[in-house]
């Protein structure tokens, strides 16, 4: 019963990873692919997540945390380009 | 001067600190579980990466004075060293020898010398990371 | 089991990373590249006698078992490559000192020349195919950055091309190698030759033959693959050009050599591309430098002449074809340097590399003038110089074999090479004294020969003593037309 449900929601985040990255390389504006980009990890952080549910193991446990990381980091850097127009300031004072 | 990302700064100081954590724990998961040198390196320079960005190069440079491409020089040094230490003994280079010992606390653990060997790992992966991204940002202005 | 064989691989490593602390004093740099070069050269000289009369030597890194594990093995090829090779790079490092500006050695130069001997010296000496990939990579990524060294525009737009045509065939490199783990189930190359020998599909065989021969045949410049080489050689500074031009081709060569002896020597059709492509390499490649009037770009489309030759004694593939293209390597990577260096000097004196810009440097430095003819001639095939028993032993071995066309394309190619070798010679050393800089008379250049003196004894020594070295390089293919004693030593069956 879990499996069936496990495997349609795996179907499901797939679909969603498919439009995200659609989203992604159309988007009209950068804010459309931040945001696609984010729910992209997002989704993969659940995918992951759903596999180890499958799969009945704890092997991947670090690999949802290094996602999560990977992805906040990469939204931050995409949110400073679009405010500022630069990722790594040299001096701010 | 613009105006500054306070929720960015108040953030980064604590999640800054999360990633250290969990980049040496994955450092010292490697060799039986999933983890090691190479993505245990990558974590730390995660982490240093979203201090650099939050923050700005001139700042971190003065809380982080390391020259990176000396790391890169003392991590290579530490892995051959590594290899090298088996040869002194008649053994071929590279050769690894591993012991389990009881620790008071930590129970039974399992010391390998591969261990230095990831420790050198981790640091040129450290240092090559930072060392391309901010040649790389200091390029643009 | 013997440590001897990795030593050539772990000094410069270890001294090259040394160097990385001391990046801004000029003569530690200097003492320590030179100590560790003289022992490399110690090591390998000392190796090769080993190998010589104690039979191939062998280490299992990590002390992991033959098949398993990541082996190095040193049997006469290898190892007499790795001293050959120790030795140029200390001449062209001594030559480095008296050209180089101090701010390129400032800038990483020393390490990076170790990390490429290192690559050298590693593809030479592994026993696995993944491990020869490794040690590829080590030696291209420190050849993309001794060649863009300097930046000026012109060499910029030309190692980018060298950067991406080597990333595309080292993709291939990999591609092949999955191939053949697939088919095979190992990596290990004495254990590639025992099984694909068993192995019944041949067709599969012969696809990834001719794909390894894509690849190697991309690093080594073959004919299809040659375009990118001449302008890459022209850019970098005559003592980085001379190693290149001296080292990073043969170590291609040396990989067919070691892969089609070793690997694939059942697949007859691949012998004969081999036998085409080095006839068009050798043929073309001459003719390219026939058409050239530069210095430097001469030499370097010279390079894809003499490739051909290599090639085309591994196609004709009998044991005196085998030993004469060993021979013919061994001569060409001590000439063909040395040339190179001769036009770092001419450079240096005249200040231009073009031919029609320089004339008459025999009146007014001739002792550069006498020995570059020396160096000239014996790669062109003169005798007694040694490029002559080189060639003679290929040509021999062909005429056995019934080879008449190619044989008669690689005599062509010799003349069009003393052709183009003399142009050289009277344009520039010949006739009035004509240069672009008017103290260009005076500039007194003896300290930048003293490296070079080596190589021109060398290549004389190799022709008045030839039969001591041939015999030698017959024995080493007899070594390696029969594989048994390869495998033997590494999977460890006595």
């Amino acid at each position: 019963m879990l499996t069936t449900v496990a495997l349609i929601v795996l179907i499901l985040m797939a679909l969603s990873i498919l439009v995200c990255t659609v989203r992604a390389i159309l988007g009209p504006s950068m804010s459309d692919r931040l945001v696609a980009l984010d729910t992209i990890g997002i989704n993969l952080i659940g995918f992951t997540a759903i596999l180890l549910l499958v799969q009945d193991t704890v092997a991947y446990t670090e690999v949802v945390l290094v996602l999560g990381i990977l992805a906040f980091i990469g939204s931050v850097a995409i949110a400073k380009f679009i405010e500022g127009g630069v990722v790594l300031d040299r001096d701010r004072h | 001067m613009k105006n500054t990302p306070v929720q960015l700064h108040v953030i980064t100081r604590i999640v800054a600190f999360i990633i250290l954590a969990f980049s040496v724990f994955l450092f010292f998961a490697g060799h039986n579980n999933p983890g090691g040198g190479f993505i245990g390196g990558l974590m730390t320079a995660a982490a240093l990466v979203l201090l650099y960005l939050s923050f700005d190069l001139k700042t971190i440079k003065r809380v982080i004075p390391f020259n990176y491409s000396k790391i890169i020089g003392a991590g290579l040094l530490i892995a051959i060293l590594t290899g090298i230490v088996g040869m002194l003994f008649g053994f071929p280079f590279l050769t690894q020898f591993d012991e389990y010992y009881h620790i008071p606390l930590l129970g039974e653990t399992h010391a390998a010398s591969a261990l230095p060997f990831d420790l050198g790992i981790y640091l040129v992966v450290v240092g090559f990371t930072l060392l391309v991204i901010l040649t790389v940002a200091e390029d643009d202005s | 089991m013997n440590n001897l064989v990795i030593l050539p691989i772990l000094i410069p490593l270890l001294m090259g990373v040394i160097l990385i602390f001391f990046k801004d004093s000029k003569s530690v740099q200097r003492t320590v590249s030179v100590i560790s070069v003289g022992l490399m050269i110690a090591v390998s000289a000392y190796l090769t006698y080993i190998v010589y009369t104690e039979g191939i030597q062998t280490t299992e890194l990590g002390d992991w078992p033959a098949p398993f594990g990541i082996v190095l093995v040193a049997d006469l090829l290898s190892s007499s490559l790795v001293a050959l090779s120790s030795l140029l790079s200390l001449v062209c490092l001594f030559f480095a000192y008296q050209t180089f500006s101090a701010e390129r050695e400032r800038n990483f130069f020393h390490p990076f020349f170790l990390f490429l001997m290192v690559g050298v010296n590693g593809s030479f000496l592994t026993g696995d195919l993944f491990n020869l990939f490794v040690f590829f990579e080590v030696m291209l990524i420190s050849s993309f950055i001794l060649i863009s060294m300097g930046s000026k525009q012109y060499q910029l737009r030309e190692s980018l091309k060298y950067v991406i045509i080597n990333t595309v065939s080292s993709m291939f490199f990999v591609a092949a190698i999955a191939y053949i783990y697939g088919v095979t189930g190992t990596l290990n190359m004495a254990d590639l030759a025992v099984k694909i020998g068993e192995l019944e599909q041949t067709g599969v065989i012969s696809v990834i033959a001719v794909l390894f021969l894509f690849v190697f045949g991309t690093k080594s410049a073959i004919f299809p693959l040659y375009y990118w080489l001449p302008h890459s050689y022209f850019a970098p500074p005559a003592a980085i050009a001379a190693l290149f031009g001296g080292l990073l081709t043969k170590v291609g060569v040396y990989t067919i050599m070691r892969t089609y002896t070793l690997i694939f020597p059942h697949d007859q059709t691949v012998f004969q591309i081999l036998l085409i492509f080095g006839g068009l390499t050798m043929f073309i490649g001459v003719l390219g430098a026939v058409s050239q009037f530069d210095f430097k770009r001469i030499l370097a489309v010279h390079i894809v002449s003499q490739v051909g030759y290599m090639i085309m004694g591994i196609g004709i593939f009998t044991p005196l074809a085998i030993a004469g293209t060993f021979y013919f390597l061994a001569h060409n990577i001590i000439v063909k340097s040395a040339l190179f260096l001769f036009a770092g000097v001419a450079e240096k004196i005249t200040g231009t590399s073009h031919l029609k810009q320089m004339s008459g440097l025999l009146k007014t430095h001739p002792y550069v003038g006498w020995l570059f003819l020396i160096t000239a001639l014996s790669l062109a095939g003169i005798p007694p110089l040694s490029g002559f028993f080189g060639k003679f032993a290929l040509i021999i071995a062909g005429f056995d074999a019934g080879n008449y066309f190619v044989i008669a394309v690689s005599l062509a190619t010799g003349v069009l090479t003393l052709f183009s070798m003399m142009k050289i010679f009277m344009t520039s050393f010949w006739g009035e004294v004509k240069m672009p800089d008017p103290q260009a008379k005076d500039k007194k250049v003896g300290s930048l020969l003293i490296p070079i003196l080596p190589l021109v004894a060398l290549t004389i020594l190799l022709g008045v003593a030839a039969e001591p070295f041939m015999q030698f390089s017959l024995e080493l293919a007899e070594q390696l037309m029969d594989p048994s004693e390869y495998i033997n030593s590494v999977l460890n069956k006595e």
